[in-house]
């Protein structure tokens, strides 16, 4: 396993926004995390890349717990956040080549060069964040968070607000990541994206997981005797079906 | 411990040199000590009696207000800036340099930019009031200065909740030690009390050694103390980043 959460709680200001989570995510595998606003999608992300720590429960990545952030489990973890969070004083480029640089790798241009190739990061990489568009902005941090080759890659929200020619693009990038074996765990509000991307699936509702399984199991899961759309699925578990509230699913 | 601190650095750098062609970011750290320094120069210079001459006092201490400012308060604005509104602390978080490297990083930066605005205030004062230079002690307390209060910066701008928290800091502490602190005036002028207070202050360490002509007479002590004060700034600057936590 590359991932394993093991009954995870987590509260802010006396609330509740994590309960009793756990999941396992295999080495190698996309798993989309699903579930509608303030799920907890985007603090589950967080805890995991050790940017919050948890109440109680761990989190292992590679057997490295990500509260204690050891070097090593560093190394491991690439993080693509939900904003835009280049340096607004740099150019994409220097701001690659201070990335590397924070990496430790060797001769960061030219590691900086061949990323740009990989992910067709043309001569806008000379450009500051903010004449850039949204799609764009969102390959170059994909790529930003590839550069040290990290093992795991987490994506809040990867294709969120971008136009359908752009979430195409970003698609065919994390289907490479994903025939390249990385494990990828990606949070998203779309059940389109999940199916299309996903090995397996978990839903979050109000901290609390729901289901894990495949999206095909969640249709059949939610309602065996009729073809539910993606949508409706994500909506019947959004609100917990008719009055009906549905069992967790470890 | 300090492995990785020079990639912090150099971004922090990189950072640096395209703000620093802001007009407003380049005088807002300037404009104060140049004011201070220009209308008390003028107005009081040959009224107040201090040993050396009022104008190469005041443009001491004029030194010693300007690398607190800049060294703190341009280093607490960047890293609180980089958590609430570029979010893009995580960055450094996530990378696999320790904690203590990447406040190194920061305060060294934080250090460099504060000296060279030290450097503008000293070109200023010796156009202006042809101040000599300064002591081997002066520069020790400038350096140590620069970096105590980059690192209290750094611990600052992680510690508090929002900007308006950040007022708080420059009324009730940066700007006190501005007036009381010995950069207008000998502290030995305050009532004794708050003299007693006073003179334990970072920024009161600070001028003296700047007005001291050579180690001795207690100078090497204050140093020691300055020394020791950088490294609890610099511990709690570690510590901060260690428990930072984001939502």
């Amino acid at each position: 396993m590359s991932i394993i959460i093991e009954n995870v709680n987590c509260s802010r200001k006396n609330r509740s926004i994590l309960r009793n989570v756990s999941l396992k995510i295999p080495k190698g595998t996309v798993m989309g995390m699903l579930g509608p606003n303030g799920a907890g999608k985007t603090t589950l992300i967080r805890l995991i890349s050790g940017l919050a720590r948890p109440d109680s429960g761990r989190i292992l990545v590679k057997g490295e717990e990500a509260a204690l952030r050891s070097v090593a489990f560093r190394r491991l973890i690439g993080l693509v956040p939900q904003e835009n969070n280049f340096e607004s004083e740099l150019t994409i480029e220097q701001s690659m080549v201070c990335y590397a640089r924070l990496y430790g790798l060797p001769k960061p241009r030219q590691q900086v060069e061949k990323i740009c190739q990989h992910f067709r990061i043309g001569g806008w990489r000379q450009k500051y964040p903010d004449k850039l568009s949204g799609g764009m902005k969102r390959r170059a941090m994909i790529a930003r968070a590839m550069l040290p080759e990290p093992e795991i890659l987490l994506l809040d929200e990867p294709s969120v607000g971008l136009d359908p020619d752009m979430r195409q693009e970003i698609w065919q990038l994390l289907k490479q990541l994903r025939s390249a074996g990385k494990t990828v765990l990606l949070t998203t509000h779309y059940m389109e994206e999940a199916e299309t991307l996903c090995d397996s699936i978990a839903f979050l509702r109000s901290g609390q997981l729901v289901y894990t399984g495949t999206t095909a199991g969640l249709r059949q899961y939610l309602s065996p005797l009729r073809e539910l759309s993606l949508d409706e699925a994500f909506v019947e578990l959004s609100h917990g079906g008719d009055g009906r509230l549905v069992q967790e699913v470890g | 411990m300090f492995k990785g601190f020079s990639a912090v650095f150099y971004r922090e750098m990189k950072m640096l040199v395209r703000r620093i062609g802001g007009l407003g970011y380049l005088f807002s750290g300037l404009l104060f000590p140049m004011i201070y320094l220009l209308a008390f120069g003028w107005g009081l210079g040959d009224r107040v009696a201090v040993a050396g001459g009022y104008f190469a006092y005041l443009a001491k201490g004029m030194l010693a207000i300007t690398v607190m400012m800049n060294g703190f308060q341009q280093t607490a604005l960047s890293v609180s800036a980089s958590r609430f509104y570029y979010r893009n602390f995580s960055t450094l978080r996530l990378s696999p340099i320790s904690d203590s490297a990447i406040v190194f990083g920061i305060a060294l930066a934080g250090t460099v930019r504060a000296l060279a605005a030290a450097a503008v205030i000293f070109i200023a004062a010796k156009l202006f009031f042809g101040l000599e230079l300064l002591s081997l002690p002066g520069l020790v307390g400038l350096l140590l200065t620069a970096f105590a209060f980059a690192a209290f910066g750094v611990a600052v701008g992680l510690s508090i909740k929002g900007q308006e928290q950040f007022s708080i800091i420059i009324n009730f502490f940066i700007t006190p030690m501005t007036f009381f602190c010995g950069s207008f005036f000998p502290i030995a002028n305050l009532p004794d009390i708050v003299r007693q207070v006073v003179q334990f202050l970072p920024l009161s360490l600070t001028n003296h050694l700047l007005q001291a002509g050579s180690f001795g007479d207690g100078t090497g002590a204050e140093a020691l103390a300055l020394l020791l004060l950088t490294a609890v700034v610099y511990g709690y600057g570690v510590y901060r980043v260690h428990n930072y936590s984001e939502f």
